[in-house]
């Protein structure tokens, strides 16, 4: 009975999702088809990938708001350097070039969150306001390098990476678990990742300890925002352009999912479990609603309030510990 | 304000708690003119007093009397509307709000309901006036300095007309040339009639600023004597009554290798050209009152804060400090003077926090486990004697002497050749310190030495090989426990 008990106690969410399901399959006859199965997991695999980077930067303490614009900016950033090299021509020349675009679109990911980092550990500077900062001008950068129009140089089969599938199952999904693997090891199973738990739960504590607080910093933000350039080539090859006005406002989506997972916000707890709990979640209410007709503006009232709702019961749970 | 002196008792003050007696009936006589020193080591019961008299707590027997009338109160509010006025250690200002707000903050004047802004301002002038302070009521508090704070503090309080005006340990955070413009203002404040309790660690201040010191031990009032009597030794002899001999005398001192040598290190006004070597399983007491620049020092060399110059050789390499990282990984380790805020991570679960120095660099350890945390941790809560209940519970839950232990254990993990030990015994209790001293000798004996900073010269005398005395930022001597007296330990502390 105490077994039961504390199970449950732990695996709210989890308990709250499978209830959630039951109710769907039973109001929405096609919820469990595995074709609409796997489209939930597409549909959320792109936010996922970024929230997965977004948790370890919560428990280290810090945020990222600049992963939206960094969707956009990298998209942008991918077509106009696949058709500057020439990706639209024939042969292995258009392979090397969007190869190429892709790489500078992660780099240019990887800076920009090295660069937080930096003006966090250098100048105190809070990630907070730096990433704002970030948030505009990489929306602004991304409008300056498509002139406002979208940029179309892909080749066809660029479709693969965010519209393809492998062994039936959709591409991106396919990266995101993958990515979860990863990270779900990372921050159990390696000393980094509980060097980020320390961080975020002490920082001071954590440089006595002789842990190197700025190099985690820098890294997981460094992460986070590769892994929101990563999300934004999917993206660009999902609609198969580099449009700047995508992914708007993604980056309160991935935090939300984050908190529903249980990270808190004040940072040194979380789990990378719980995001792709609270990923889950989020997409199986927008796919529900979808499937039951409801409205797109009472979707979003409803959504708001289920985020609510699920931190409430984290609090309540965490209270009676 | 020249009104006829004030006067203050207590008669027969007791405070029992479960277990213990804090105050055992103590009859203090203060008379307003002069300044009292009120002076005794952690756990004599000054704070015990100070709270009483503050309103924070209610003895369980015994009456205060300001003026010749017994007063009693239940708060701090009612404290100081019988005339006891307290300024405490931390600063309660608000440094966004301007002087005179903070000031009268609660109770501003008010013209038609609201606040009447020019009167607060002219009322803030007169008290700092009458105060003989040069401080403009219009500033935000945040902008003067901390002797200005303190200043403000006590006009603040002043502003009561209080018949007694305490302060507990008023000058800890301040500057030298900052304490002298402090007493300046307690020693107006006197003429006038004030009576002025003084509650200080640093007993060198005392002949400065005091006309008569009480000292208390063990709860009781030990007596009360006028300044000129009150020379080290007879301090000290009031602060830790008689004492037995050095029972061992096992100063055999290890003579091994010397594992570090600093050189000349100095840091600005806070330490200067300290240099010293320790052996193989050494245990080095520093000594030295409270702002000699203890922490500072053990602070520079694990390179927790800069230094400006000196140098540190250990294990042959001659080195800068210049981060906790760099040292830990040359074996020079510190436990800090704040376990919870500094040593551990509260929220984070024992397990981690013993495995925690252990984690960085991740080329020492790529891969780690729960299961494997748990075999390390498990290891030092028996080896210590840990009260654990749960490893994987928050490390928040354990009591201060068992934090320590995790402090230390967490260094042990990374193998040290050198532990900085800051005030590791404050505030735990008897039979936890004497683990840690125990600790601290099953380390000497497997070579590993340790700098043992207290503020309690007895336990350095206990443990120590050899003590050295920082004042003032710089070595005023050295001393072997088994060849010197507390007293004349404590003479070369404040001398």
């Amino acid at each position: 009975m105490k077994r039961i008990r504390s199970l449950l106690s732990h695996a709210v969410l989890e308990i709250i999702l499978a209830g959630l399901c039951i109710f769907l399959a039973a109001a929405a006859p096609n919820f469990l088809s595995a074709g609409n199965l796997l489209n939930v997991l597409r549909n959320v695999s792109m936010q996922g990938l970024i929230a997965l980077g977004m948790t370890l930067v919560i428990i280290a303490g810090e945020i990222d708001l600049s992963v939206g614009s960094m969707v956009a900016f990298s998209g942008c950033l991918t077509a106009y350097v696949a058709g500057a090299l020439g990706a639209s021509g024939p042969g292995p020349g258009a392979v090397i070039a969007v190869a190429a675009a892709i790489l500078v679109a992660l780099l240019a990911g990887f800076a920009s969150g090295a660069a937080a980092g930096a003006l966090r550990n250098r100048f105190g500077v809070p990630s907070f306001i730096s990433t704002l900062a970030l948030l505009t001008a990489l929306s602004g950068a991304a409008e300056l390098i498509t002139n406002g129009f979208p940029l179309t140089p892909f080749p066809p089969w660029y479709n693969f990476i965010g519209g393809g599938y492998l062994f039936g199952i959709p591409f991106p999904a396919l990266l995101f678990v993958l990515a979860f693997a990863a990270t779900h090891l990372l921050m159990n199973y390696t000393s980094f990742g509980r060097a980020v738990y320390a961080v975020g739960g002490n920082a001071e504590a954590a440089r006595l300890s002789g842990i190197n607080v700025s190099a985690v910093r820098v890294t997981v933000l460094a992460l986070t925002s590769t892994l929101a350039a990563a999300s934004g080539v999917m993206q660009s090859s999902e609609i198969m352009s580099g449009t700047a006005t995508t992914a708007k406002g993604w980056e309160l989506d991935v935090i939300a999912a984050v908190i529903i997972g249980g990270t808190s916000l004040a940072g040194g707890v979380g789990r990378v479990w719980g995001t792709m709990v609270g990923v889950v979640f989020l997409g199986v209410i927008m796919n529900g609603m979808t499937l039951l007709n409801v409205s797109e503006y009472w979707q979003h009232v409803v959504r708001g309030g289920l985020i609510l709702l699920a931190v409430l019961i984290n609090r309540m749970e965490r209270r009676e510990k | 304000m020249e009104s006829p002196p004030h006067t203050f008792e207590t008669d027969r003050l007791r405070k029992e708690y479960p277990g213990t007696i804090a105050l055992r009936d103590v009859s203090l006589r203060c008379a307003g003119g002069k300044i009292r020193a009120l002076l005794g080591k952690n756990g004599a019961g000054k704070s015990t007093l100070v709270g009483i008299l503050g309103g924070a707590v209610r003895p369980t027997s015994g009456t205060v009397l300001v003026d010749g009338v017994p007063v009693s109160f239940r708060s701090p509010r009612e404290a100081l509307d019988r005339g006891i006025a307290t300024v405490h250690q931390e600063l309660s200002l608000i440094p966004g709000l301007s002087v005179a707000e903070n000031i009268f903050l609660g109770r501003l004047p008010r013209r038609r309901g609201l606040i009447d802004w020019r009167g607060a301002g002219r009322m803030a002038e007169n008290l700092l006036g009458e105060l003989g302070l040069e401080i403009d009521g219009r500033v935000t508090a945040g902008k003067l300095g901390l002797a200005g704070r303190q200043m403000v503090e006590i006009a603040k309080a002043m502003s009561h007309a209080p018949a007694v005006l305490m302060l507990d340990e008023p000058t800890s955070a301040l500057a030298l040339r900052e304490t002298e413009r402090l007493f300046e203002l307690l020693r107006r404040l006197a003429a006038q009639g004030v009576v002025i309790l003084y509650i200080t660690h640093r007993l060198e201040e005392i002949h400065r600023i005091a006309d008569e010191a009480s000292v208390l031990r063990n709860g009781e009032l030990v007596g009360t004597i006028p300044i000129a009597e009150a020379t080290p030794v007879v301090i000290a002899g009031m602060m830790f009554g008689d004492l037995p001999g050095r029972a061992e005398a096992e100063t055999v001192h290890p003579s091994g290798p010397p594992v570090i040598t600093v050189n000349g290190f100095t840091r600005g006004e806070a330490y200067r050209d300290v240099s010293f070597t320790l052996h193989r399983g050494e245990i080095l007491g520093i000594a030295g009152v409270l702002g000699a620049g203890r922490t500072e020092l053990l602070r520079g060399l694990f390179g927790a804060d800069p230094h400006d110059a000196g140098s540190v050789t250990v294990g042959g390499r001659e080195v800068a400090p210049s981060s906790p990282a760099q040292m830990k990984k040359l074996g020079v380790v510190l436990a800090p003077e704040d376990r919870k805020a500094e040593g551990l991570i509260q929220i984070l679960s024992t397990r981690i926090n013993i495995n925690l120095a252990g984690f960085w660099p991740p080329s020492l350890r790529w891969i780690t486990t729960a299961a494997r945390e748990r075999a390390v941790a498990s290891r030092y809560i028996a080896g210590m004697d840990m009260a654990v209940p749960s490893v994987d519970g928050p490390v928040s839950a354990l009591s201060g002497g068992t934090q320590q232990k995790a402090v230390i254990a967490k260094w042990l993990e990374t193998g040290p050749q050198v532990l900085l030990l800051d005030e590791p015994t404050r505030g735990i209790d008897i039979r936890a310190k004497q683990q840690i001293f125990g600790i601290v000798r099953d380390l000497s004996a497997r070579g590993i030495a340790s700098v043992f900073v207290s503020s309690e010269l007895e336990e350095l005398m206990e443990v120590c090989h050899r003590i050295l005395v920082l004042r003032k930022g710089r070595i005023a001597g050295e001393v072997s426990p088994g060849a010197t007296s507390l007293e004349s330990l404590l003479g070369i502390c404040m001398e």
